[in-house]
């Protein structure tokens, strides 16, 4: 269990957390989102205790990550996937890690048959592929076997056959009691795999909640799509029916404020054939995108010049 | 499904903000360096530094001079070159590792896959830059002496056959020394394994042969780019070596010419490599 | 590649106490150490720079009519010696520049048992090091003492004296070195620190404490003949870190530097054991106080 409280971070004037709470409990995948230069980076090495906080606290089951009397144990750890050295193998590495808690060498060929990195065993980090380093930094955060994981863009680099296998991973670490912290960027992913998510925007909280609750904030969400021959006549039908209703091109409207069967109705009181009619439902992207818009950090400009 | 752009408009086509002539010409590829070299702050703050630790062991050893010892008084001006040679090899080292050690080869030789340029461009924009540095510290020795000269040590007279070249000597000897580092850093690509061969070659390696005179010790001694400091002499110190040595006399240029061909041959491995095999 | 995994605590039955203890940590330091190149080639190279160096310094100088072989043992650590200094850069600094340190501090939040134990470990590596450079050296001597017809004993007078502070030179310049490279925590600026206080520092201050005459360059302005009484900068040159630990590879009896206390070989070890903890202190509050990035 991993809980952030009132968290704050300043580097000199920049403030990169800025009063933070919230909790990721066991049996759950709790994914942390944010725009580029959020905090997410700066609050997961808070967590681990690579950098102090400038007030606040943040605890790995009820202890300070430094109090940790065998931190390999109760939490696993991957924050960038070069937290290597480069000179050296990936056996060796993660020897070296196990050797701090007193674990043998048979754990450590566990953890890279588990992460299909025995044939790269003795390669040097150096080497590596993106997707070899993932698999080399998640293997690290499992040694441990610990309760707790936290994971910085684990999926980053990785091919769709690793992707797969690190969203089964996560869904089964979590079924099996532990609690896993991840971050992403990539939202449809962490869409299937998470069951809470944490999104921060400039350090800030801008929601902490499950992934349902925070895909129905969408707009999109609970409104109706309904394609007509006669979009005109049925948008006024729906506005006197208290409706709301956005004209889109193709004759499409999208309607808030009544249901599938409310606007099916409308449609036949008005005489409008309807060609298709739908419930949609929003999505985890789109709820990312406006509850971060006011905050992004690094904006893309439009395309340059505007001509293609 | 694919999209063919027609192979004419794609060569006419102009990209935006772009001017007339695109591509890499050697003064936009010497820009680009020159705001590389300037950008990073640790650069300014090396430059500064070295030239504080040059005017002040001038003014450190400007304390301990007497007018007997028989040093002149352009010896007191550029005494701080010892440290001096260290920061221009460390500011060499890292304009000719920077490309590989932290990964923006990959985006330098992108933009200028003829790749030689940029070699080119390192050597005029580190000269230039070690070129001010060395006349900025030049100028704060000689500040930072007057009082010295003024009382023990013996003041600066340019009358003394080859005063003035020797002033002149230091700040050759100082881009001499900067471009040694910027070749060695741009041929083994580390930076310290640049240093520490830079070192040893400008200051261990003499030190070390001084210690066993003889015919061998000496002729090897005068063929090291350390042999470059005979730049700063003036006409009777080098007299004094040339008489003391066992080894070739190598005369007012020689120093110089030794430490030049040093630059040059190490400069032509590194383009060597650089041309013709991989970017890391 | 599969998804399964063990079943939580499994791994954590095997030992007794599970936490990270100074032996395992001084364990998985000397694994990391051992596990990269550098530390072999630095020790290689080294070695075979102090034998090579003293057998050419030897036979170069077994013309003398004094010659001693003894005198020439130390002559090839004047460049040996930058190995182990390079060494515990690279390995100090190493650390922070590739990020191994996120890993490592993540594992020993406690931070300061992982510096105790790199220097243990580091110091055990440059023991290593020091007694085969050191053995090279002895070897690098034999020819020229063989050739005129001197027999070497290493067990009578000086010598044993000498044969201990040359390898304890080795190794403190390697601790030096690792404690440069924790503080600083880029290989740049600790490489460019340690040489300076090294090997510059100690030449500047020698020019300074000792002008001959002549005006001669000042690179070799150390080597002139001795000026008997002690100067400001000679004694600045011997407390320097470069000057102490050149005293560590002299003979007692051999007097002092021009223009410098006579310290001795043992003055000049403390001297600079003393540099060592000077930098290893900030290091370890450092290291302590300060987020690791």
């Amino acid at each position: 269990m991993i809980e952030v409280e009132a968290l704050t971070k300043r580097y000199g004037s920049t403030t990169a957390v800025d009063g933070l709470t919230f909790t990721a409990r066991p049996g759950t995948v709790t994914g942390f989102l944010g725009p580029n230069g959020a905090g997410k980076s700066t609050t997961m090495r808070v967590v681990v205790g690579l950098e102090r906080p400038t007030s606040g606290t943040a605890t790995v089951d009820g202890r300070r990550y430094a109090d940790l009397p065998a931190p390999l144990h109760a939490v696993g750890v991957m924050l960038d996937a070069r937290s290597v050295h480069p000179g050296r193998t990936a056996y060796k590495h993660l020897l070296a890690m196990a050797q701090t808690h007193g674990l043998g060498r048979a754990r450590v060929r566990e953890v890279l048959a588990q992460t299909g990195l025995e044939s790269a065993a003795h390669r040097r980090a150096g080497t590596f592929s993106l997707g070899m380093g993932q698999r080399l930094g998640i293997a690290g955060a499992l040694l441990g076997d610990p309760a707790t994981l936290v994971l910085d863009e684990p999926v980053n680099g990785l091919d769709p056959d690793g992707v797969l296998w690190v969203r089964r991973l996560v869904r089964e670490l979590a079924a099996e009691g532990r609690t896993v912290l991840l971050s992403s960027h990539l939202m449809h992913e962490l869409a299937l795999c998470a069951d809470r998510v944490v999104i921060i925007g400039r350090g800030r909280l801008l929601a902490d909640a499950s992934v349902q609750e925070v895909v129905d904030r969408s707009e999109r969400a609970g409104t109706v799509r309904v394609r007509t021959s006669e979009p005109e006549l049925l948008a006024r039908e729906l506005l006197a029916a208290g409706a709301q209703v956005t004209p889109q091109d193709g004759g499409v409207l999208h309607v808030r404020g009544a249901s599938v069967d409310g606007v099916g109705t409308a449609a036949r009181r008005c005489g409008a054939t309807v060609l298709e009619l739908g419930s949609e439902s929003g999505s985890l992207e789109e709820a990312y995108l406006q509850l971060t818009g006011g905050v992004v950090e690094y904006r893309t400009a439009g395309t340059p010049g505007g001509a293609r | 499904m694919t999209t063919v752009v027609p192979a004419a408009r794609a060569g006419r086509r102009r990209p935006h903000g772009a001017p007339a002539r695109t591509g890499p010409t050697l003064p936009r590829v010497l820009a680009a360096e020159w705001t590389k070299l300037t950008s990073v702050r640790s650069n300014v703050w090396l430059a500064l530094g070295t030239v504080v630790a040059v005017a002040g062991t001038a003014y450190g050893l400007g304390m301990f001079v007497r007018p007997d010892d028989g040093r002149s008084g352009s010896w007191v001006v550029t005494s701080g070159f010892v440290l001096a040679q260290l920061g221009f090899l460390v500011l060499g080292t890292v304009v000719g590792t920077s490309e590989h050690t932290t990964g923006t080869a990959r985006t330098t030789f992108a933009a200028v896959p003829r790749r030689l340029p940029v070699l080119g461009a390192q050597v005029l924009v580190t000269a230039a830059a070690a070129l001010v540095t060395a006349v900025v510290a030049l100028g704060a020795s000689y500040v930072a002496t007057a009082d010295a000269r003024a009382g023990g040590a013996p003041g600066l007279d340019l009358s003394v056959p080859g005063a003035s070249r020797a002033l002149l000597g230091f700040v050759v000897a100082c881009v001499g020394v900067a471009l040694l580092g910027l070749a060695l850093g741009a041929l083994l690509r580390r930076p310290a394994d640049a240093l520490v061969t830079g070192v040893v070659l400008v200051v261990v390696g003499d030190q070390l042969l001084a210690a066993n005179p003889g015919r061998v010790t000496d002729t090897v001694r005068a063929l090291l780019p350390s042999s470059g400091a005979r730049l700063l002499q003036d006409d009777a110190a080098l007299a004094a070596l040339d008489a003391a040595t066992r080894g070739p006399q190598l005369g007012t240029w020689g120093g110089g010419v030794v430490l030049a061909v040093w630059v040059l041959a190490v400069l032509g491995a590194a383009a060597y490599r650089l041309r013709w095999h991989d970017v890391g | 590649m599969s998804a399964a995994t063990t079943t939580p605590g499994g791994a954590r039955a095997a030992t007794a106490h599970p936490g990270p203890t100074v032996g395992r940590v001084v364990a998985a330091e000397w694994t990391k150490l051992v596990s990269l190149r550098s530390p072999w080639w630095t020790a290689a190279v080294t070695v075979a720079v102090a034998g090579v160096l003293t057998y050419l310094s030897a036979e170069a100088s077994s013309g003398d009519p004094g010659f001693q072989p003894v005198d020439s043992l130390s002559t090839g650590l004047a460049l040996a010696h930058l190995g182990p200094l390079v060494l515990g850069v690279l390995v100090g600094a190493g650390e922070f520049r590739t990020g191994a340190s996120r890993t490592t501090f993540t594992l020993v939040p406690r931070r300061w048992p992982v510096l105790a134990a790199q220097v243990l470990v580091m110091a055990a590596f440059a023991l290593g090091t020091a007694v085969l450079a050191t053995a090279a050296s002895v070897l690098g001597i034999l020819p020229a003492a063989a050739s005129r017809g001197i027999a070497v004993d290493l067990t009578s007078g000086d010598t044993p004296g000498l044969v201990l502070g040359m390898v304890l030179f080795l190794v403190a310049l390697a601790l030096l070195g690792l404690a440069l490279g924790a503080l600083l925590r880029r290989t740049v600026p600790a490489l460019v620190t340690a040489l300076l206080v090294v090997l510059i520092l100690p030449v500047v201050l020698m020019t300074a404490g000792d002008p001959l005459a002549g005006g001669a360059d000042p690179a070799s302005a150390g080597l002139a003949e001795a000026v008997p009484s002690t100067t400001v900068a000679g004694t600045l040159a011997v407390l320097s870190p470069g000057g102490a630990a050149q005293l560590m590879t002299t003979s007692p009896s051999a007097g002092p530097m021009p223009g410098a206390p006579d310290l001795g070989p043992v003055g000049g070890g403390l001297v600079l054991a003393a540099w060592v903890l000077v930098v290893l202190v900030p290091a370890a509050v450092r290291l302590r106080t300060r987020d690791v990035r």
